[in-house]
């Protein structure tokens, strides 16, 4: 029996543009969205309608393209093509940019803040991923630049409970970081995917790494550590990262991102086909090989491509998604079974 | 292939793999005639373009080439592709010009000079397991043996960069209250640094630079000045090739800035690393250890040397020190003996301050590698940086850890570096004022040290390179 996925409502949330991403806050009552008309709104919801609760539009110069919010809930970082990633505090309602992070060459593809709340990611078409560091002050400071990936980078994504990054590329690798003495350092590259990859999202225990990609696969890769059971080779100290699963064959077009629900386990996928597809894993399944079942597809979610998935926090269910048509829209997922 | 180039370097656009006819904006000045029909292009086996005419006739094409200096020039990009870099500066290009005087007649002939870097021969040093003394008198050795004429050492050109150096940042430290971008001073020993702050920044960060030449183009100026009269030949008969540790130094040889329009000839004609070095060793079948030593030669002949002398202060020259050192004499009455550093967030970003009686008189700073260079450019634009002096320097752990420089396969990077640290150390430092020779200069070639003349050959300028917005250059 197929799971359902239910349109709850849509907002046109960048008209005459594209909306790129959304990001839900920690409590899950706001969710910011940003787009081609290089603005960043937050909305709220009041009774059963979302409205928009404040327009950041003096940030940026160029489209934005991701915004991420810090694990306190106080701050938001939007990145945007205009080479800078600008830092948003909130205040009530309002939001005021403290800061604007320079020094990428060219356009800022997406940020991403740590766990611990004192790290931010940027990543960029220059190829680099450069780590800052904020202190007490507000004031933040570059603390390394990685050259590791050979081509623009996509996505940029911090572990959900270790002080590793991870950042996916137009080169088709994953790369993740992790320090080193005074510096940052790669510490593992995923080949597999045969072309770009566009995004990515760890499990909730933070084991397993889901990647998405131009192939139109979306890979589950899992950690293995020095002396793991399994026999996995490791390389000194730096555990190892397996593919332990691909899907395909379920997207016709890119899939441009990926998103892991905290509370259900639940993969959403937001694919060039204008469609949005949830799977889940099987329950019994081997730990080592898993597999994954389709639970959900809706073609033509959107008029266009869809550029974003994100899953609430708090709300079972909840997914909202974005697309080039400028619209949001908020999804209820729920298993048929009743779980 | 990873990038030669510093971080720096690689940051500002660099594009690995793009050949420069792909994304090269450089505007070709291309000899056109109005024509009556259409000119056909055949296209030879080796490569080469004939236009072929109505009539006929074949007339060849000429080939688009980039040159480092358009290069530095533009803004678009700075490519890695080979053939830019092998084009004009490599050892090849400098065996050619070895070979071509072998068979030269007399008045034709080359002077061949070559200014070996200290961090080249320390990296040298480790490689073939000699002491610093032994390996530049071997060098010297090598090199004549090919048939070059004298071999110099640049730590004697860095003297007058240092005490250029000392004597600009006291004036500007004087000058504070009248000029607002008289400091923080940042020093412009490293091209690396260099090209991303013409390219990036510009305007902005320019002004704060020293403009006291690096040691490679001082003595660009002495060989091809001071030199060249001694030897009774013009600049241009003398091709001065030199040693350094990093590729960014053949841009620095590039620059329109260093080449004499009056004698149509380059300060430094051909910049080859301590790696490139190695290959000549290799491709002669020689090991270093094995050649007999050789007397050092001195740019000011009446002096010999016995010994290579250094700086204190590090292995990218000891701009800090010496500034530090010079400015507490000059400045405050202050003698200082042992410069204590302390290293702030990481172990490439250092401080040392001047305090007297709870009061902080001076406060500089040494910054390398990228991630330091932006952070204090950032503090900089925002006018928040707190030191008066900076020794910026784009590679992480400084010049004796270049992109030229020798690898040893078995051991590890970190190692090697300390090893050939050591051996840099053991060389005897000696005050710039001090070393035989460079008063002399002063006096005799220089005309005096606030002397016009020492201003021009000592001293250079720094351009912010506009970035170029034709259709060309955006990426679609």
């Amino acid at each position: 029996m197929k799971d359902s996925l239910v349109l709850l409502g849509r907002v046109p949330a960048h008209p005459d543009s594209r909306c790129w991403f959304l990001a839900w806050n920690p409590t899950g009552t706001l969710l910011a969205s940003c787009g081609g008309d290089r603005r960043v709104r937050i909305w709220g919801t009041e009774g059963d309608n979302w409205i928009c609760k404040s327009v950041l539009s003096e940030g940026h110069q160029r489209t934005v393209r991701k915004v991420a919010w810090s694990p306190c809930g106080n701050y938001l970082a939007s990145a945007s093509f205009d080479a800078t990633t600008c830092i948003w505090k909130k205040n009530q309602d309002d939001f005021e940019c403290v800061t604007t992070l320079e020094g990428h060459e060219n356009e800022v593809k997406s940020v991403a803040w740590a766990p611990s709340g004192n790290l931010l990611a940027t990543c960029s078409r220059d190829k680099s991923v450069w780590v800052w560091e904020v202190d007490e002050e507000d004031e933040y400071e570059c603390v390394s630049v990685l050259n590791s990936h050979t081509q623009d980078v996509k996505h940029v994504v911090w572990h959900p409970s270790q002080e590793m990054l991870a950042s996916a590329s137009y080169d088709d690798t994953v790369k993740l970081y992790r320090e080193e003495e005074d510096d940052w350092v790669c510490c593992a590259t995923l080949e597999g995917h045969e072309s770009t990859v566009w995004s990515l999202a760890f499990d909730p225990s933070g084991q397993r790494l889901a990647s998405c990609s131009d192939d139109r696969t979306v890979r589950i890769w899992r950690q293995y550590l020095p002396g793991n059971e399994q026999g996995v080779a490791c390389s000194g100290s730096d555990p190892s990262w397996k593919c332990i699963c691909t899907l395909s064959g379920f997207h016709s077009r890119t899939i441009y991102d990926i998103a892991w629900c905290s509370l259900t386990g639940a993969l959403a996928t937001a694919c060039g086909d204008d469609a949005i597809r949830v799977f889940e894993e099987d329950p019994g399944s081997d730990p080592q090989q898993p597999t994954f079942s389709l639970t959900a597809h809706l073609p033509q979610a959107h008029s266009q491509d869809v550029n974003c998935v994100a899953w609430n926090p708090k709300e079972r269910g909840l997914l909202a998604s974005c697309s080039d048509d400028g619209e949001m829209a908020f999804w209820k997922y729920q298993r048929l079974e009743g779980l | 292939m990873a990038s030669p180039f510093s971080g720096a370097l690689q940051l500002t656009d660099l594009d690995d793999f793009i050949g420069p006819s792909q994304d090269c904006i450089k505007p070709m000045k291309v000899e056109k005639k109005l024509g009556r029909g259409v000119a056909k292009i055949h296209i030879e086996d080796d490569g080469t373009y004939f236009q072929v005419s109505q009539d006929g006739g074949t007339r060849k094409l000429e080939r688009a080439k980039i040159s480092l200096d358009d290069c530095l020039a533009c803004s678009g990009c700075v490519t890695s592709a080979e053939t830019v870099l092998i084009t004009q500066q490599s050892h090849e290009e400098l065996r050619k010009i070895l070979d071509a005087n072998k068979t030269a007649a007399p008045g034709q002939q080359k002077l061949v000079v070559i200014s070996v870097s200290p961090q080249s021969s320390a990296s040298l040093a480790a490689r073939f397991q000699l002491n610093p003394t032994d390996t530049a008198k071997k060098l010297t050795a090598f090199f004549k043996k090919l048939g070059a004429h004298y071999v110099f050492d640049t730590a004697f050109s860095r003297n007058f960069s240092l005490l250029e150096s000392q004597r600009e940042f006291v004036r500007r430290f004087r000058e504070q209250a009248s000029s607002k971008q008289a400091l923080p001073m940042l020093a412009s020993a490293c091209p690396g640094w260099i090209c991303y702050a013409e390219k990036t920044h510009g305007s902005a960060i320019i002004p704060y630079i020293s403009t006291a030449k690096s040691p490679q183009q001082v003595m660009g100026s002495l060989v091809k000045d001071f030199f060249a009269q001694q030897q009774h030949v013009t600049p241009d008969k003398i091709h001065h090739v030199t040693v350094m540790p990093c590729y960014d130094k053949k841009l620095e040889a590039s620059r329109p800035d260093f080449f004499s329009q009056e004698h149509q000839t380059r300060d430094v004609d051909c910049v080859i690393t301590t790696g490139e070095v190695f290959k000549l060793l290799e491709e002669e079948g020689v090991s270093l250890s094995e050649l007999e030593p050789a007397p050092l030669d001195s740019v000011f002949s009446s002096v010999s040397v016995q010994e290579p002398t250094s700086h204190r202060g590090g292995g990218s020259g000891g701009y800090l020190e010496h500034v530090f050192r010079h400015a507490a004499q000059e400045l405050f009455g202050i003698h200082v003996d042992e410069v204590t550093y302390k290293p702030l967030r990481n172990k490439d970003f250092q401080e040392v301050t001047l305090e007297s009686e709870g009061r902080v008189l001076l406060h500089f700073a040494a910054a390398y590698g990228f991630r330091n260079i932006q952070n204090l450019v950032q503090k900089l634009k925002r006018g928040r940086c707190p030191y008066h002096y900076v020794e910026v320097m784009a590679c992480p752990s400084g010049c004796l850890n270049g992109g030229g420089q020798l690898k040893a396969p078995e051991m590890p990077g970190k190692e090697l570096l300390q090893h050939v640290e050591r051996l840099y150390s053991m060389v005897r430092t000696e005050a710039p004022e001090d070393v035989p020779g460079v008063q002399e200069l002063y006096e005799h070639w220089l005309h005096g040290k606030d002397s016009e003349r020492a201003s021009c050959l000592l001293h250079t300028s720094y351009h912010a390179v506009e970035k170029a917005s034709s259709g060309l250059s955006i990426r679609w």
